[in-house]
């Protein structure tokens, strides 16, 4: 298309031709004209980039034009690549009513388009670990009371169970917010709404891809009626779709997304007598170890007024069992007397999935598995993806004005991966190397007793930016990484050779 | 859906899968294929592996189910072993302090807990940190003994390999080292020494670089997917 492009630029006779269907094609409304200036150079990149939809980095008005060439009158004034959509606004549905359905739909709504959030179950309690860090209560104005508990301590335990506290470097100002996902999630949705989103009680069956680049979506989904359990058949067409329906999403697989690998988390809640709750105040706790988890952790974590106790596993589902009786022992004592009074599991996604946009479908969240490693978090990322999204969709449409096309939904995927990328890559290395055998897991709860690491976790954490430290403390905590993982795969190797009597 | 699941390297190396392959075909093709496959279970795809490799990459014996037959009783007891440390004036011998003793104690203590994991309890935590033997100690421990052995391979390679080199060429070994090319090829000797010191570190090489690349690629995998498109 480029280079054909490029043929007829060629000539002034074929310019004017051109630019006049391309003037045609922007519709009538002359000073919302968004216009780019190509400058009829040899080389097609400039006029490839401004008729494919990326014409809105060049804005005639402002930018008084970098990509002037030396002949003068060659300026052609083409419009944004989409057509305009008339008397109505865009119409966008978003799959899935979680943190990444719900901020998408608010950012959608907030801006103008029309949006129909549908979720099949309005008081869904999903399965979830619940922490979120302290930058998403600022960031998405999250009201304080709907975090339970501010966890301030955690305790990192090893497989000889020596156990680090972590959280010296905390100020009063810093927490991990533990919430009620029920709670969040109904939060997010009801603001949504009372930006203008449609909320639909509905499951989302199965979508027809559209015939071309102008026709809509058709979703077919059962409706819920108010007090009715059974679904009425219904179909909803909009112009594009945001899958934000988590690990099993739906969407990914009408899209052919392709699979990726998961992790199984599983998890009972039990609660415990109100005098050992007292030590989980707010206090979490996390072990490490081949008897809990072969490539994760199990954990403790306090909710409202029972602790969960949990592990997970990529390599070994079949053996999840086991390893959550292993953590149940662990933390025997401090669990002693408890009852559980729910059992949960759920698949965490550990890497993304192959396709992450076609066409104007855009997968967030979970769906398209922003769930990192080492700590295996999502709530934040399935938030912040849906924002991410919906202010991709809202730019690429002029506030719903325009039909989008896949190269805006690409645009928010080279967004999310130039500004999260090096934030996973991290947490991929921690995992890969402390994560690896009993020796290194030894060597990283050594480590975590370090203040230096202890601040740049939670910096790091806490505030979602990869923080370059200080050089010299740097070097002297990879010495000591070296040190200390060398020391514990010395201990392990001798472990082998001796022999316990 | 049998269309859309991975390419798996067989379970019996732990080397990473490929990366999950987009499926080619139309939904139709599908149908065919999988009418004799059993669905596979949530539990049984997604990553999970068979056999030995399940257990991680560096199993404990005891994730393997290879228990010592010695083993018994519940906790971990031992003289020198109070308050969750080593009473390091029971290592006390002639009068110096004995460090390979506090190692070997530690590593039953590891190997112990291994077998019979232990409840983690908050009064009576364990408080011992590897650090507080010194790294000498270490090093006279672990690396001392090693460090013979691939300094001993290293000098009989080099002997056998200065006495072909004068053999087919005539140079003596004092001119083999004044050369460019010796002086090369003998720093690729003690590096490549250092870095692969069994034949089994080729593998772990190997491994460790293509694990290192492999979730950039799973992460790029979408817009390979967009290059495609922009050829056609």
């Amino acid at each position: 298309m480029a280079s054909a492009l490029q043929g007829i630029l060629s000539t002034p006779s074929a310019r004017r031709v051109c630019e006049q269907s391309l003037e045609q094609g922007a519709g009538n409304a002359g000073n919302r004209l968004q216009s780019c200036q190509i400058s009829v150079r040899s080389s097609h990149l400039s006029s490839a980039a401004c008729l494919s939809g990326r014409s809105k980095l060049f804005l005639a008005a402002s930018t008084p034009s970098l990509t002037r060439n030396s002949r003068p009158g060659l300026r052609i004034l083409a419009a944004a690549g989409s057509k305009k959509l008339g008397n109505r606004k865009l119409r966008v549905a978003v799959i899935g009513g979680g943190p990444a359905g719900g901020c998408a739909a608010e950012t959608l709504a907030k801006n103008g388009i029309e949006t129909f959030l549908i979720e099949r179950k309005m008081d869904n309690a999903k399965p979830c670990g619940g922490a979120i860090p302290l930058c998403m209560v600022g960031e998405f104005d999250l009201p304080l009371d709907i975090i339970d508990r501010k966890v301030t301590k955690m305790k990192m335990i090893s497989p000889s169970n020596v156990a680090v506290d972590v959280g010296k470097t905390l100020n009063e100002n810093e927490y991990i917010g533990m919430v009620r996902r029920e709670v969040l999630d109904s939060y997010l949705r009801e603001r949504a709404a009372s930006f203008g989103a449609n909320l639909v009680n509905g499951l989302f069956l199965r979508m027809e891809m559209p015939s071309d680049a102008n026709a809509p979506y058709v979703l077919h989904y059962n409706l819920y009626k108010p007090g009715s359990s059974v679904g009425v058949p219904a179909t909803l067409e909009v112009d594009a779709v945001i899958g934000a329906d988590g690990a099993n999403s739906r969407v990914a697989k009408d899209i052919d997304a392709g699979d990726y690998d998961y992790a199984i988390a599983f998890q009972e809640r039990i609660k415990i007598p109100d005098d050992k709750m007292v030590y989980y105040e707010n206090l979490a706790e996390m072990y490490v170890g081949d008897d809990v988890s072969p490539d994760f952790y199990g954990w403790v974590f306090p909710k409202c007024d029972h602790v969960a106790v949990g592990t997970g596993t990529v390599i070994n589902k079949p053996a999840i069992k086991k390893y959550q009786v292993a953590t149940r022992h662990r933390a025997r004592d401090k669990i002693a007397g408890g009852k559980i009074i729910r059992v949960e599991a759920h698949p965490i996604p550990e890497h993304p999935r192959p396709r992450r946009v076609r066409d104007r479908v855009a997968l967030v969240g979970d769906a398209a598995g922003y769930v990192t490693k080492c700590s295996g978090e999502g709530i934040y990322f399935a938030a912040k993806s849906g924002r991410m999204c919906a202010e991709a969709i809202v730019e690429g449409s002029e506030k719903g004005v325009r039909m989008i096309n896949e190269a805006d939904l690409r645009s928010y995927l080279q967004k999310w991966d130039t500004k999260y990328w090096p934030t996973y890559k991290v947490l991929d290395i921690l995992q890969k190397v402390f994560y690896r055998s009993n020796p290194a897991r030894e060597a990283f709860v050594e480590l975590c007793a370090d203040e230096y690491v202890q601040k740049m976790t939670f910096d790091s954490y806490l505030y979602k930016t990869v923080v370059p430290g200080n050089p010299l403390d740097d070097i002297k905590l990879a010495v000591n990484t070296i040190g200390s993982l060398i020391r514990a795969n010395a201990l392990r190797k001798e472990a082998r050779k001796a022999v316990l009597t | 859906m049998a269309s859309s699941e991975e390419e798996r390297v067989p379970a019996t190396n732990s080397a990473p899968s490929e990366v999950a392959v987009l499926p080619q075909k139309e939904e139709g093709d599908s149908t065919a294929q999988s009418s004799g496959k059993k669905k596979p279970s949530p539990l049984e795809k997604g990553g999970t592996l068979r056999g030995e490799a399940a257990e991680g990459k560096d199993p404990s014996p005891a994730a393997l189910g290879k228990k010592s037959s010695a083993v018994s009783g519940e906790k971990f007891e031992d003289p020198r072993w109070k308050n969750g440390n080593w009473d390091m004036t029971k290592f006390v011998k002639n009068g110096k302090m004995d460090w390979d003793a506090v190692i070997d104690a530690e590593v039953l203590r590891r190997k112990w807990l291994e077998e019979n994991p232990e409840a983690s309890s908050n009064d009576d935590p364990v408080l011992f940190d590897t650090a507080t033997v010194p790294w000498w100690a270490w090093v006279r421990r672990f690396h001392l003994p090693e460090a013979e052995l691939l300094n001993g391979r290293a000098a009989m390679v080099g002997f056998f390999a200065a006495y072909l080199i004068d053999s087919l060429t005539g140079v003596g070994l004092v001119d083999q080292t004044n050369s460019f090319v010796g002086k090369l090829l003998l720093l690729i000797t003690v590096v490549g020494i250092l870095l692969v010191r069994k034949n089994e570190d080729l593998e772990t090489i190997k491994t460790l670089v293509k694990e290192s690349t492999f979730y950039d690629k799973q992460w790029q995998a979408t817009w390979k997917d967009s290059e495609e498109q922009q050829k056609k």
